[in-house]
């Protein structure tokens, strides 16, 4: 009759909401990949959470499990197979919505460091953020997050059985319903001219020049970097060819058309064939109407009334 | 032998094909499988194979193979297929027609009994016993009490009058009709196969001036009693005798014959066949046939002098009904045997006439076709043999007798499609006019006099009738010619039944016309038509003719079809509901005035009768052009009532000279127009305002912007090259009509019809390279534009307001376009901005084929490609229908609107249906019902680049209005298989429908395919809805929906009911709080709260922040259905539904093992007993998700409602 305590190998933590209902969070504590060890959840003191209510905020999780203890940050939505086991861009999560600001960061990150591997330049120019207040982030239905604790005897706390439902923590900060929709749709609308300092600095950062005139990209393996453009292609700086895009898509090389080699309706047999492969095609077309029209007699279509 | 000449010509054939190998290299992969094949198809070369193969021999090597026959066909086989293609539309028409023609006819099989039980009946007859003179009244009374009463017809015969009727044994008694001739077909309805008998009366029983005061009609009815009783009498015979009087006309009373099942040899019910006995007159009768003629007078009144001399067309009509069944017989017998294909186009014809009502039947038929039998023969044999010269007029030609049944069915459209039927037409005959031609037309309103040149086949036949006939007939000719239209057009003209008032008029009224108290009654038409009711009906149709003049094509009236009664009752009933149906001419159907004689008419009467027409409706006009004219001006408030013009005016036509009051006598479901409207409270609001409003107003407002924007370009760093509209409100298809909403307007709305939508737009500038190179750069540079543009145009226009919108909340890919430029001008009309850059395009697909600006080099992070990929993927969708398809789709339906009259009120009607029934926008894209709608007007494109202004004739299927347009867009909804896909020509280009596409392999859930020209694959407006479940819901709904519409003819439709939505089948009903939703007021049924309490209070309780295109029960929504994706399935109805309705994925509700990606929100389950096994087990958490709702909806969502 009662509930059990684990599922699956995970615990069963209750929640209870504001009504009467009960939500049930599972939670296990996250093991890394060996081989990917991320550095961001740190095995023995990162609880895995699974069924993390929609409009969960970082907040109101820490609150949660606040009894267990401290929490030093929360990493929603791993939830794709990929980045659990390769976790390239563990920090930029961004399938969901939600704020400006944190958006715009994730962009300069994902792009950031591959030019800044390449090219060694110095740190791009930084991008004034658009003003953003704290806005909840409604995320897909029993979906997933990481919780970092500063100390893995907290872990251990969060995963003991829970006698009793927690209640679900509620905070003022960011507002919910109707208030979250309209606090959204004016935070969509910045002051004009914080959006034309976002939109300059931003423009600084992409104008700056990727690739140098004049240099030639030589990759680890000591490989010259070649694009398509002039008469014969161009290294980035060197000299060397690249073949044209078609040859690239099609494997062929001249636009010459192929002659045909037969002349058709020439011969008396070519006539008499044709002729009597459009009879033949007629009566093809005749009997396939015939089987048409007898299909539809069999579903009864030709009684009008 | 097979097998051996098998292997021989492998052996022949091997060397040869080495050879040809040789020549041509892609025959290089010949195997021997190829070669089994039979030679010709796969091999040409070498004349001697190709003897051989057509000589007999190989031909059975190759059956023997197991292949198909690949014979030629034969002469004979050629013959027909030839014929089939030449003769008739398609071979699968031809076949179609062959395949419908046995299920018309009677089975020869259950012919014999009928032949028995005629020859009984003829026995019967012939030996009735004499009745001797007697008076007609006396006559009646001995006949009563054998429960008979005799139909004697108006006159009715009075003590004093001085002939006698009596009974002897028919001088002859003849098969007529169809039957006899084998061209008889089904009736609509299960209606039975009629054969009628032509009983031939004694001449001696008959004086010369019979023809008076239908004297005749009453020796007539009398001798029909006779035999109803002698009949009723014999042991004989096992059958039910009824009266049944053809147009309800007393005068045509015939005896109907119907048998009952008993299992004799005679009893032939399951022919479903009726005998009908029809009195006729001898040929040698007295009656002088040069007194029947149309202008001649046969019915005095006593004491009216001025009757005497009116002639009396119908009268003489019905009389000479008496005498033509046998030579009509004769003649069609005679044009059988001359045009081979005559039967088959004859019951072509009548087939397709019954589907449209033109027959008798169970259902509402077309008035004055109900006993039109000889009609259809006399007209195929007026084609076939051409006219009979009346002098003055060009004569038709004759068709001759080699026509297919098709060309002929095609010919008789034809002639009906285009024929006048003012002009009289006469078929020809061997012996010339018997009556002078001149006469038919003045005294007959349309003329088709049949071969034996005395009777006109259309007497009694309404014009407006025929009027119906040639829409009809148009209707289908276009349908027939209709090359593009992929789907067989065999099924819709011959198939399906066209008989529902609301997909065939434009405007239908219900009139009841029991109460009906005609303004000048004529004694003399009574008489002259019959019946009272008859004469009513024809006096309305005038007069409504009149009042109407050319704002309609046609006005038709439907009733009932005349039905037996018992042989106690001596009248016909006459229905007391008919239906007046209207065919616009869109060009002048909503024309505001209606001119009269001017005031300086020298003839006075003219004035006085259109005064006495229209009565105090008229009156005494100066126009502007200085023209002083009696006029009648119909009052119209808003663009919307104007439809309604004609229903007015029959309305007031019917109250003038009917004395019908506007209560439920006449009935025109005006309800349509009200929820295309704001209620009451809150439009007055608007026009109190004073601004222009309306698509009119929107559209000046649009038009003022963009020359504002052009003004900017010193401003930009590049110059705007066009700005094009997108929004459903500048094409005059949204629900509402467009209205601006300024602060001060605000203030006195209440708070839930504060909903103001913005218009969208988009901007194009001129071509530039200085654009970037990346997608995420491009978002960046629309900000930089966006914000430019909005501080240039604040200061250039006082009291307009913009700002940038920095992204959506749905959609946070940074390559995706979703910054705008929100406009609000200061009259308070909201435009909201988009930046088309056509690079994007270039960009997004290199990232879908995964190249990028350096093709080969190999990222490390190749695996990562398939989310960029996807985002790429989905952006491109966007942006390929925001920018490229939405304005192409804007301009096209803007065109639409200006080019049929009714085109946008049908939509807004379609999309508050769609809407009200909670799947429009959620689930079908307005752009998919704008083109679903459009389907049913553009035909095949092939007129829409006329100019508006001068199109001669609109094409029949166009609806005029908008009721009629709904009404044909839920049957097609009702009806539509969407895997077989819709094409929509709404471009009107030379484009073919080509084959049918394969099935999409989009995992995408939107089933409905809807293409046009520039959408081959119908995917662009419905690639994300509506899904199959969604689809089979808007089915069931297009149904139910007509179901209700059907009832309309029985007049008991409440339209609103119609938009009201029934919630019981959703698992669980959101309940919002309608004070929280600013678009509450579009709701349906809004009018119960708004206008309440707080209706004339300023409104301090909330301050009048103005949030354009704000709709937080729409966010709501939609984030709803992006959580809960897999969870339910939620509808809610976008015009301010107050209720979400959501229905469980029902595999949910089964316990399953827990899994992490499970995605949903899940509760253990309870382990039964203490020690079961726990098998990790999780179902769906109802009460949690309710819960969730309610949080995530809090200050709006008011509850949760169960269902079970």
């Amino acid at each position: 009759m009662s509930l059990p305590v684990s599922v699956a190998g995970f615990t069963i933590l209750p929640i209870s909401y504001a009504g009467t209902s009960t939500h049930y969070i599972y939670a296990r504590s996250h093991t890394g990949s060996k081989k990917n060890p991320t550095p961001d959840l740190p095995d023995g003191r990162t609880l895995f959470l699974v069924n993390v209510p929609p409009d969960a905020t970082e907040r109101e999780l820490v609150l949660l499990f606040k009894g267990c203890g401290t929490v030093e940050k929360v990493v929603f939505d791993l939830d794709a197979q990929e980045t659990l086991v390769e976790n390239d861009d563990s920090d930029s999560d961004d399938l969901g919505s939600g704020e400006e600001e944190n958006d715009d960061d994730a962009a300069m990150e994902t792009t950031q460091p591959r030019k800044r591997r390449k090219l060694n330049k110095p740190q791009p120019p930084k991008v004034v953020p658009l003003p953003s207040r704290p806005l909840r982030r409604l995320r897909s239905t029993g979906r997933t997050a990481h919780l970092v604790f500063l100390d893995a005897s907290s872990l251990e706390r969060a995963l003991a059985p829970q006698p009793k439902p927690r209640p679900w923590p509620t905070t003022s900060e960011e507002p919910s319903g109707l208030a979250h929709y309209a606090a959204l749709y004016d935070s969509l609308r910045p002051p004009l001219d914080i959006v034309r300092e976002h939109a300059d600095s931003a423009m600084e950062l992409y104008d700056r020049p990727s690739i140098a005139k004049g240099e030639a990209i030589v990759d680890e393996d000591g490989f010259t970097l070649v694009t398509r453009g002039g008469a014969y292609g161009q290294t980035l700086g060197g000299g060397v060819a690249v073949a044209s895009k078609v040859f690239q898509e099609t494997g062929e090389t001249g636009t010459r058309k192929k002659e045909k080699k037969q002349k058709t309706n020439f011969y008396a047999f070519q006539k008499a064939e044709k002729q009597r492969n459009d009879l033949l095609e007629l009566k093809k077309n005749w009997e396939a109407d015939k089987a048409k029209v007898e299909k539809l007699k069999s579903s009864r279509r030709f009684n009008p009334y | 032998m097979a097998l051996n000449l098998k292997r021989k010509r492998d052996g022949d054939v091997a060397p040869r094909k080495t050879r040809r190998l040789s020549d041509d290299s892609e025959l290089g992969s010949a195997s021997d499988a190829e070669s089994e094949k039979p030679g010709p198809e796969n091999e040409g070369g070498g004349d001697e194979e190709w003897g051989g193969i057509t000589s007999t021999q190989p031909a059975t090597v190759i059956e023997s193979n197991g292949s198909k026959p690949k014979l030629p066909p034969t002469g004979e086989e050629l013959r027909v297929i030839n014929d089939a293609q030449n003769l008739f539309k398609s071979s699968t028409f031809k076949l179609q027609i062959d395949a419908l023609l046995p299920n018309v006819r009677p089975k020869a099989a259950r012919i014999p009994p009928l032949d028995r039980f005629l020859q009984t009946l003829h026995g019967v007859l012939m030996a009735s016993p004499p009745v001797a003179p007697q008076h007609p009244l006396e006559a009646a009374r001995n006949f009563l009490k054998k429960g008979v009463s005799v139909p004697y017809c108006l006159p009715q015969p009075s003590q004093d009058t001085n002939w006698k009727v009596a009974f002897e044994k028919p001088g002859d008694i003849t098969m007529v009709g169809s039957w006899p001739n084998k061209i008889s077909v089904k009736g609509k309805d299960g209606f039975k196969f009629g054969v009628d008998l032509a009983i031939e009366m004694p001449s001696n029983l008959f004086q010369e001036k019979d023809y008076l005061n239908g004297r005749f009609f009453h020796k007539r009815a009398f001798y029909l009693a006779t035999l109803a009783a002698v009949i009723q009498d014999a042991k004989t015979l096992n059958v039910d005798v009824t009266y049944e009087s053809a147009s309800d006309d007393p005068r045509l009373t015939k005896l109907v014959l119907e048998p009952r099942k008993d299992k004799t040899p005679n009893d032939f019910t399951k022919l479903n066949a009726r005998v009908c006995i029809i009195p006729v007159l001898p040929a040698d009768s007295p009656i002088a046939l040069n007194r029947l003629s149309p202008s001649h007078s046969n019915i005095r009144i006593s004491g009216d002098s001025d009757a005497e001399s009116l002639p009396t067309p119908m009268y003489n009509s019905a009389l000479l009904t008496a005498l033509t069944p046998k030579p009509l017989l004769l003649s069609t017998f005679a044009l059988k045997e001359h045009t081979p294909s005559f039967g088959d186009a004859l019951a072509l014809l009548r087939v397709w006439a019954n589907q449209r009502g033109y027959g008798q039947s169970s259902g509402l038929c077309v008035c004055g076709f109900d006993s039109m039998g000889s009609w259809w023969a006399v007209l195929l044999g007026f084609l076939v043999l051409g006219s009979e010269p009346d002098g003055k007029k060009t004569r038709k030609k004759p068709l001759g007798r080699g026509l297919s049944s098709y060309q002929l069915f095609r010919a008789a459209l034809d002639f009906l499609s285009r024929h006048d039927f003012k002009e009289a037409a006469f078929q020809k005959t061997t012996e010339g006019h018997k009556f002078p031609p001149e006469e038919y037309e003045a005294h007959h309103e349309a003329v088709l006099v049949d071969s034996s040149s005395t009777l006109n086949v259309l007497a009694g036949v309404p014009i407006g009738s025929l009027q119906l006939l040639q829409h009809d007939a148009r209707m289908t000719l276009e349908k027939l010619n209709d090359a593009s239209v992929g789907s067989d057009p065999f099924a819709s003209v011959f198939l399906e039944e066209h008989r529902d008032l609301l997909t065939r008029f434009d405007t239908v009224i219900r009139v009841d016309i029991a109460s009906a108290k005609p303004r000048s009654p004529s004694l003399h038409s009574t008489l002259d038509i019959g019946s009272p009711a008859n004469a009513l009906i024809s006096s309305m149709t005038t007069l409504l003719r009149q009042g109407l003049g050319n704002r309609v094509n046609a006005i038709a009236i439907l009733n009932a079809a005349p039905s037996t009664r018992p042989l106690s009752q001596a009248l016909p009933t006459n229905p007391d509901v008919i239906y007046v149906g209207l065919i616009h001419d869109p060009h002048n159907a909503f024309r505001l005035v209606d001119h009269g004689p001017a005031a300086d008419e020298p003839d006075a009467s003219v004035a006085e009768r259109f005064r006495e027409f229209w009565g105090d409706k008229a009156e005494l006009r100066r126009f502007k052009d200085g023209r002083i004219i009696e006029s009648v001006v119909w009052d119209v408030k808003t663009a919307d009532e104007r439809s309604q013009v004609p229903a007015m005016i029959v309305r007031h036509v019917l109250q003038r000279h009917f004395g019908l009051e506007d209560t439920a006598a006449v009935q025109s479901w005006r309800g349509f127009d009200e929820v295309l409207k704001l209620p009451e409270a809150i439009s007055r609001v608007y026009t109190g305002s004073g601004t222009v409003l309306g698509f009119k107003g929107a559209i000046v407002a649009f038009d003022a912007l963009v020359k504002e924007l052009k003004s900017l370009n010193d401003e930009l760093p590049l110059s705007l090259a066009a700005v094009s509209a997108v929004s459903e409100q500048l094409r005059y298809t949204s629900v509402f009509n467009p209205v601006p909403l300024s602060e001060s307007l605000a203030t006195s709305l209440p708070p839930n019809a504060r909903y103001l939508p913005a218009m969208e737009i988009i901007l194009h500038f001129e071509k530039s390279a200085k654009w970037p190179d990346d997608l995420r750069a491009i978002q960046k540079i629309k900000l930089a534009f966006f914000e430019r543009m909005a501080n240039a145009l604040m200061t250039s226009v006082k009291g307009l307001k913009a700002s940038v919108v920095v992204g959506d909340p749905m959609n946070t890919s940074e390559i995706q376009d979703n910054s705008r430029l929100e406009i609000v001008t200061p009259e308070g009309w909201t435009f909201s901005a988009r930046i088309w850059h056509d690079r994007e395009a270039t960009l997004l697909d290199r990232l879908i084929i995964g190249k990028n600006a350096l093709p080969h080099i190999n990222f490390p992070s190749e695996k990562k490609k398939g989310k960029e990929q996807q985002e790429a993927v989905d952006a491109k969708e966007v942006y390929v229908r925001r920018f490229i398809h939405a304005p192409r789709h804007h301009r096209a339906i803007a065109a639409l609107n200006h080019r049929f009259v009714a085109f946008s009120s049908t939509v807004r009607l379609v999309k508050r249906w769609l809407a009200s029934h909670w799947v429009l926008h959620g689930h079908i894209s307005e752009e998919a019902v704008e083109i679903l709608c459009a389907s049913a007007f553009v035909g095949d494109g092939t007129d829409l680049q006329v100019d508006p202004e001068n199109v001669v004739a609109e094409r029949a299927s166009v609806p005029a209005s908008k009721e009629r347009g709904f009404a044909l867009v839920v049957r097609f909804l009702k009806d539509w298989k969407w895997d077989e896909g819709l094409f929509v020509h709404l471009y009107g280009r030379e484009c073919k429908a080509g084959d049918p596409l394969p099935a999409s392999t989009s995992s995408r859930a939107g089933v409905w395919k809807i293409s046009t020209e520039f959408d081959p694959d119908g995917k662009v407006w419905t690639l994300h809805g509506p899904d199959v479940m969604v689809a089979h819901r808007v089915r069931a709904l297009a149904k139910a929906t007509w179901n209700a519409l059907q009832g309309m003819e029985d007049g008991k439709v409440d339209v609103k009911s119609l938009f009201i939505h029934p919630t019981d089948d959703y698992d669980f009903v959101v309940r919002m709080d309608p004070a929280a939703l600013p678009r509450y007021a579009q709701n349906v049924d809004s009018s119960l709260a708004i206008g309440g309490r707080y209706a004339n209070l300023p409104r301090e309780d909330s301050p009048a922040v103005l949030r354009p295109g704000f709709d937080p029960a729409r966010l709501l929504y939609d984030d709803l259905q992006r959580i809960y994706t897999n969870t339910f399935k939620i509808f809610c109805d976008p015009f301010g539904g107050d209720r979400f309705g959501a229905v469980w994925d029902p595999t949910l509700k089964q316990p399953r093992p827990f899994r992490v990606l499970g995605g949903f929100s899940s509760v253990p389950v309870k382990k039964e007993k203490e020690k079961d096994k726990d098998k990790g087990l999780v179902v769906l958490n109802e009460a949690s998700i309710f819960d969730e709702i309610k949080r995530l909806g809090g200050g709006m969502v008011s509850g949760i409602t169960v269902q079970v």
